[in-house]
């Protein structure tokens, strides 16, 4: 199965500034394939993770076509989008994004509760338990770790068994060390799962462990 | 989202404190206003029974015929209680040569509907109260009686063709008010007796009465029902006792602004916890996109959860509403010496349906804006938090408020003077504590660094300063506006009636006898009003036209209003007493030898009659025509003598007068009388120190009732305040993190935290005296119709208050961000 899970077609996006119109991306043509991982490289500010946000349906380009697993994205509302977002995309992100009012094992419960899930609870316990964190369930994220918040994110991250899974810099507010078993444990559970991973990073090194790498500069891909 | 997971979410937001300060603050609204209201409507009952003793009754109908039994009828009907009196002059006799004139009130088993009788076994003594009335036969007389027909308990004495034995000293009765000078001393009869007396002939001049007893509604309908015109008036508290009238009019409108007050105030509460709580959910809200969850579904929930709190806290603030009014009633129970009527229910309706808009238009809009959130505020922090639709979310606290105060007040009128006010306050302050912020830079230069942190602070925050110092400002400005009526509606009504405000009038003194009663007074009593002379008459003609046809034709006034025709008290003066004021037309010269009148503006306006015309008088079977020159305007509830119609001194120089006066009795004083009335046993004296003591009585109660209802509003304005402190905690909390993280010491963030709500203080206080000044400048002219007063102290307390209140408070709701290590404070960032 070498099917493309996401498509887009010379996405752009313009912004308006005090200074007149800011081109964040420049046409950009990407394929990326189901089970594939990739990582997208590239200075601070060269638009990694606004492209990410609009592959993952996140926000709209100002041109172009994105589709994702056979939605177009880009014809979609953000009604639809967020549906897509629902069944088809995991996210990590560099500050965690937990909810500091809810509960370690509540926050990986959240996306699966609001699909109306039954299961919800011993799933996430099984997750938690698989990222390591079985004995802090009933933790609230400031009572953890950077370390420990982001495994949460990720055990979140897989809840629902994504289509994709899109990582902004998920090491970029951790240690070296931790960062590095970030990573073992997202490339881990990768697998297990058989999901296509985006991995935004300007870490090359951590982008050479993906089995192929884009590099963007001022919002073109220049390999 | 469904339902369980919405609840679900609710539940974990209340345990991590996040819906508390939105609960407790509609739980606070709902509170104050229902115990506000309940108060305020017990109290409003208990003062209008309290006040109905002035009628001994709720109502009565009153007329120169007798009452149709068709009346009666109606009133049973409708469950209301009644009974009959009649009110006419008659002549006593004690022996052949020893009579009174006295006015007789014929009564029946019933009365009086409102109030007590009091009873004693010696003239000039306090009494006691009785249930009973006279027996049949038998009569109960006014203390001053028993010196001038020189009699006893026990004695009898004629009414007409009746002997009566004379019972008990009448010393009170609740309807003594009304008109003061056509009050001959009391004899009190049962109404069966008065067909003995055969008194009543056609043409005799006796007033009927039939005393009404229930319910505001019940008698409101009865009032329509009846057909009362022409012969029949309807009289309530109002046109029986203007002093009693007025005081509680004014109180009543005091007590409603307090309560509207208090509503807005916690409007604001409540609209300031919402909007802290959505912004606290805009990451929450984007993540929740990211997840998949729908605007749709965002919306859906947060609907559900804002009505579950409203639900909850409807109910929680409507069981503490009325609990705080009974503490509230438990604790003024020895103070406020009314028994309260139990409330109706619509201070609990109110305090449902204010929960309901403020959770509606105050807490809605900002979760409403929730939905907008974009998800990729997850990625980029600054987006996706577009400002939520201002004109949504003002647009929909104006209508709430201004439906809220419509209803609240039942006024359009009052709602429009304070929409006008507030939004005059909120554009000039707006524009003042922006200068305030600029100067306060300019002082920070110069200040040391606690002071320069606390002020740079301050404008690095502008905007959301400005709005702060324009809540702090106004919640302490609608405090002000409170305090300062109360102060000028107190000192009004106790400049109306000052402690040694005569209590006692002296009638039918003859010229020979004012040296020597002069002197008498002057001797006994410590105060001694003027000595007016006086004439019985009445208008026979205006204009050359019949007083009759005049009347008919240009009497604007139905009902009670004054007539034409009545006879009057007549005086005549060189100068214009005391406490009038000539409002149309110009006080004669001391020299004046031309016959002219000066009339009470509102007498004159109610007949129609205008500055050059002319009056003819009958007065004392003399003709007398004068000119009306000017209108003057007086204090009816003063309690002095007040006469429609004074006369120049010329005009009434032919005509044989008698003196009255006025003067102050202590109450261990009464005995006095007596003495006073075997030395002059000709003139009439009026004793109105009951009638004094029960309008002060009322008043003090009143003012009671109006303290209470400002410390209530006092506590929604601290509400205001802990609210907007804590919509700023999130801001605060992040600022001192990074000033901390940068090796800032407690010390020094404590400092200019201190600084900065000092400040803040100070500036909002500015705000709020210019505010508050106009308002109340405005409120006293237009609606109160009171003198306006500016108050200088104000000036340099408000600020100092305002900066202590809000140092106090805002140090009070920081404390843990001064005291939370530094760690902790980074991590409850996320
Ligand atoms: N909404 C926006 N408005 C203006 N500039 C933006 C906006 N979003 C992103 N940018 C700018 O676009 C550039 C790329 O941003 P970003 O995608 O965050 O880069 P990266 O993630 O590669 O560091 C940056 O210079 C950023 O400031
Ligand atoms: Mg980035």
């Amino acid at each position: 199965m070498n099917r493309a899970v996401i498509r887009s077609e010379a996405i752009a996006k313009v912004v308006p500034t005090v200074e007149g119109e800011l081109t964040i991306l420049d046409g950009i043509d990407l394929e990326i394939n189901a089970g594939e991982t990739l990582a997208i490289v590239g200075a601070s500010g060269s638009g990694k993770t606004t492209l990410l946000g609009i592959l993952a349906g996140l926000d709209l380009p100002t041109g172009g076509k994105v589709f994702l697993s056979d939605n177009e994205l880009t014809m979609m509302d953000e009604e639809q989008r967020a549906k897509v977002r629902g069944e088809h995309v995991g996210f990590v992100f560099q500050t965690f994004q937990l909810l500091g009012s809810l509960t370690a094992l509540e926050n990986v419960m959240l996306p699966r509760e609001l699909r109306g899930d039954a299961n919800a609870k011993q799933e996430a316990m099984d997750l938690l338990t698989k990222v390591g964190l079985g004995e802090r369930t009933t933790h609230y994220p400031r009572q953890l770790s950077g370390g420990e918040q982001q495994r949460v994110a990720i055990a979140r991250a897989f809840a629902c068994q994504p289509t994709v899974l899109f990582a902004d810099e998920p090491t970029g507010n951790l240690d070296t060390a931790t960062g590095q078993k970030i990573i073992d444990l997202i490339f881990e559970l990768n697998e297990e799962f058989a999901t296509t991973l985006v991995l935004v990073t300007h870490d090359e090194r951590l982008a050479s462990r993906c089995q192929r790498t884009v590099v963007l500069d001022t919002g073109r891909i220049v390999s | 989202m469904n339902l369980r997971l919405v609840m679900r979410m609710a539940w974990r937001d209340w345990r991590s404190g996040e819906l508390g300060l939105l609960l407790i603050a509609l739980i606070l609204a709902i509170g104050t206003v229902t115990s506000v209201s309940l108060f305020v409507d017990r109290l409003h009952q208990a003062l209008i029974s309290e006040s109905a003793n002035f009628l001994a009754a709720d109502r009565y109908i009153g007329s120169s015929r007798e009452i149709p039994e068709e009346f009666r009828v109606a009133a049973s009907a409708r469950g209301i209680t009644f009974t009959d009196t009649m009110l006419f002059p008659s002549m006593v006799f004690a022996s052949d040569e020893v009579n009174q004139l006295v006015s007789v009130k014929a009564v029946a088993p019933g009365y009086p509907l409102r109030g007590v009788l009091k009873i004693s076994d010696e003239p000039f003594t306090p009494g006691e109260v009785t249930l009973e009335l006279p027996e049949l036969g038998e009569i109960w007389l006014d203390s001053r009686l028993f010196p001038s027909l020189g009699i006893s308990l026990g004695d009898t004495v004629e009414v007409g063709f009746a002997e009566l034995e004379v019972a008990k000293v009448l010393t009170r009765e609740p309807d003594r008010g009304g008109s003061l000078f056509d009050l001959g001393p009391r004899l009190l009869m049962r109404i069966e007796d008065v067909p003995a007396t055969e008194v009543v002939q056609p043409g005799s001049r006796i007033s009927y009465r039939l005393l009404l007893k229930g319910d505001d509604s019940a008698l409101a309908e009865l009032k329509d029902e009846l057909p009362l015109k022409p012969n029949f008036r309807w009289v309530s508290i109002r046109e029986s006792s203007p002093a009693i009238g007025s005081a509680l009019d004014r109180a009543e409108s005091f007590l409603l602004l307090g309560g509207l007050l208090g509503v807005l105030l916690a409007g604001v509460a409540v609209a300031l916890s919402a909007h802290r709580y959505a912004r606290r959910h805009y990451d929450h809200v984007g993540i929740l996109k990211t997840l998949g969850a729908s605007a749709n579904q965002i919306l859906g929930g947060y609907v559900v959860l804002l009505t579950a709190v409203g639900a909850v806290s409807v109910v929680l603030g409507l069981a503490g509403g009325g609990a705080i009014h009974m503490i509230i009633v438990a604790l003024l129970g020895s103070l406020i010496p009314i028994d309260l009527p139990m409330p109706s229910a619509r201070p609990f309706l109110l305090g449902s349906a204010t929960g309901l808009i403020c959770a509606l238009a105050f807490a809605l809009p900002p979760l409403l804006h929730l939905k907008n959130i974009s998800p990729m505020r997850v990625l980029h922090r600054d987006l996706g938090s577009a400002p939520a639709s201002q004109y949504l979310s003002y647009g929909a606290a104006a209508a709430g408020s201004l439906f809220l105060l419509i209803w609240y007040s039942g006024s359009l009128w009052l709602t429009a003077w304070m929409l006008i006010c507030t939004g005059v306050a909120l554009g000039v302050f707006g524009m003042l504590a922006t200068l305030l912020l600029r100067s306060g830079r300019v002082v920070g230069m110069q200040a040391g660094s606690g002071w320069r942190l606390a002020l740079a602070g301050l404008q690095r925050r502008h905007r959301e300063n400005v709005g702060q110092i324009l809540i702090f400002g106004l919640a302490f400005m609608l405090l002000l506006i409170l305090l300062l009526l109360r102060t000028s509606l107190i000192d009004e009504w106790r400049s109306q009636l000052p402690e040694n405000a005569p209590n006692h009038f002296v009638l039918n003194v003859t010229p020979e006898q004012v040296d020597d009663l002069s002197a008498m007074l002057a001797e006994h009593s410590e105060q001694q009003g003027g000595i007016y002379p006086m004439v019985r008459g009445r208008v026979i003609e205006a204009n050359g036209v019949d007083a009759k046809t005049w009347e008919d034709e240009h009497r604007s006034m139905e009902g009670p209003g004054p007539r034409l025709r009545s006879e009057r008290n007549l005086t005549w003066a060189a100068k214009l007493p005391d406490d009038n004021t000539v409002v149309k037309g110009t006080w004669w010269d001391e020299n004046e030898t031309r016959a002219l009148a000066s009339l009470e503006d509102d007498y004159a306006e109610a007949l129609g009659l205008e500055i050059g015309d002319t009056l003819r008088f009958d007065v004392a079977g003399q003709i007398v025509d004068v000119e009306i020159t000017n209108f003057r305007h007086l204090e009816w509830e003063s309690m002095r003598p007040n006469f429609f119609i004074i006369f120049s001194p010329g005009a009434l120089d032919q005509i044989p007068a008698t003196y009255m006066t006025s003067f102050f009795l202590a109450p261990e004083k009464k005995r006095f009388l007596n003495t006073l009335l075997s030395e002059f046993p000709t003139i009439t004296v009026i004793e109105v120190d009951a009638l004094i003591n029960q309008v002060q009585s009322i008043i003090e109660r009143v003012t009671q009732a109006v303290e209470l209802v400002l410390s209530l509003v006092v506590a929604s304005g601290c509400l205001v305040l802990i609210a907007s402190i804590q919509a700023s905690r999130d801001t605060r909390m992040a600022e001192h993190a990074l000033i901390r993280t940068l090796g800032g010491s407690r010390r020094l963030i404590a400092g200019s935290l201190a600084g900065e709500f000092a400040a803040l203080g100070f500036f909002a206080g500015i705000v709020a005296v210019v505010g508050s000044e106009f308002t109340v400048a405005m409120l006293q002219t237009q609606i109160f119709d009171l003198p306006m007063r500016i108050h200088p102290w104000l000036w340099l307390v408000a600020p100092l208050a305002g900066s202590l209140l809000i140092l106090v408070v805002g140090l009070f709701g920081t404390r843990s961000l001064v005291s939370a290590p530094p760690m902790l404070v980074l991590r409850g960032l996320n």
